[in-house]
């Protein structure tokens, strides 16, 4: 599969440095699960789904997710995250595949 | 012969899924139900067999009435300081009667300003909501609620 298309958001937009931010990662992922069967040939469509996800800030990890097949498909992770201060943040992902992808956004607070 | 070696074979791989399947937790690429797993047993790999005791501290927001099950919202909130000797470890969501019972394990550290977590899940029937948060004391303490499904989100 190719990259998959994903977003880091954070929430509320404008902060400051140690306020409390809720930081969003969204994936669009189909998130099969290996046990769903193709309605049209029958066949049952090999699982494929993430089964981590880890939060990077300034390439210190602080958050980490292990991920089962029940989360829903496009998941979206809502956290919350203590702004340290500038920096960029990077969320690095692994599929049931071992595909690995990362997604990064700066993080610019005011004042 | 090639079609008698081949269900030999799968007869084989059945029997050995069957037998390792209850022990190891992370029981690979298996083509039916890979991680299918009770939620005593997933329970016991979280905890290690420590008490879990419910506690008012956990905050679980789920719907009471899911119209679908594939896409059900849930909201985990720990009252903690978060402060670097007393936060909250882990966040382990369970669905008590899904196929695998483990949603997602989420390990925070205080450099989360809260102890919250929220996501989507697939709940494949009427079901209870199991959350498990783990402190950096060592305790293990749980909130959960029913969450009735009209439409199931599995298969």
């Amino acid at each position: 599969m190719a990259e998959a298309k994903s977003l880091i958001k954070l929430k509320p937009k404008k902060f400051k440095t140690g306020e409390s931010v809720k930081l969003s990662f969204m994936v669009m992922h189909p998130m099969e699960t290996g046990m769903r069967k193709d309605k049209k040939t029958g066949q049952i469509v090999p699982a494929d789904y993430i089964n981590e996800v880890k939060f990077f800030f300034n390439d210190t990890p602080f958050t980490t997710i292990q991920v089962w097949e029940s989360v829903s498909t496009n998941p979206v992770f809502t956290v919350d995250f203590k702004i340290p201060g500038a920096g960029t943040l990077k969320v690095v992902y692994k599929t049931s595949k071992g595909e690995t992808f990362e997604q990064t956004k700066k993080v610019k607070p005011k004042g | 012969m090639q079609r008698r070696a081949f269900l030999q074979n799968i007869g084989l791989a059945a029997a050995a899924a069957a037998v390792v399947t209850p022990g190891s937790v992370w029981g690979a690429e298996a083509p039916k139900g890979p991680n299918a797993m009770g939620i005593d047993a997933a329970l016991k790999a979280v905890t290690g067999g420590a008490k879990v005791t419910p506690s008012s501290k956990v905050h679980l927001k789920a719907p009471e009435i899911a119209e679908n099950g594939a896409v059900v919202p849930v909201t985990v909130e720990v009252d903690s300081p978060m402060s670097a000797d007393d936060y909250v470890k882990a966040i382990h969501v369970f669905a008590t009667k899904n196929s695998n019972v483990r949603c997602a394990d989420v390990m925070l550290t205080p450099m989360n300003g809260k102890a919250m977590f929220a996501t989507r899940i697939k709940l494949g029937s009427t079901q209870d909501v199991l959350v498990v948060a783990e402190t950096s004391k060592g305790e293990f303490l749980s909130a959960k609620q029913n969450v009735k499904v009209t439409i199931g989100g599995c298969g």
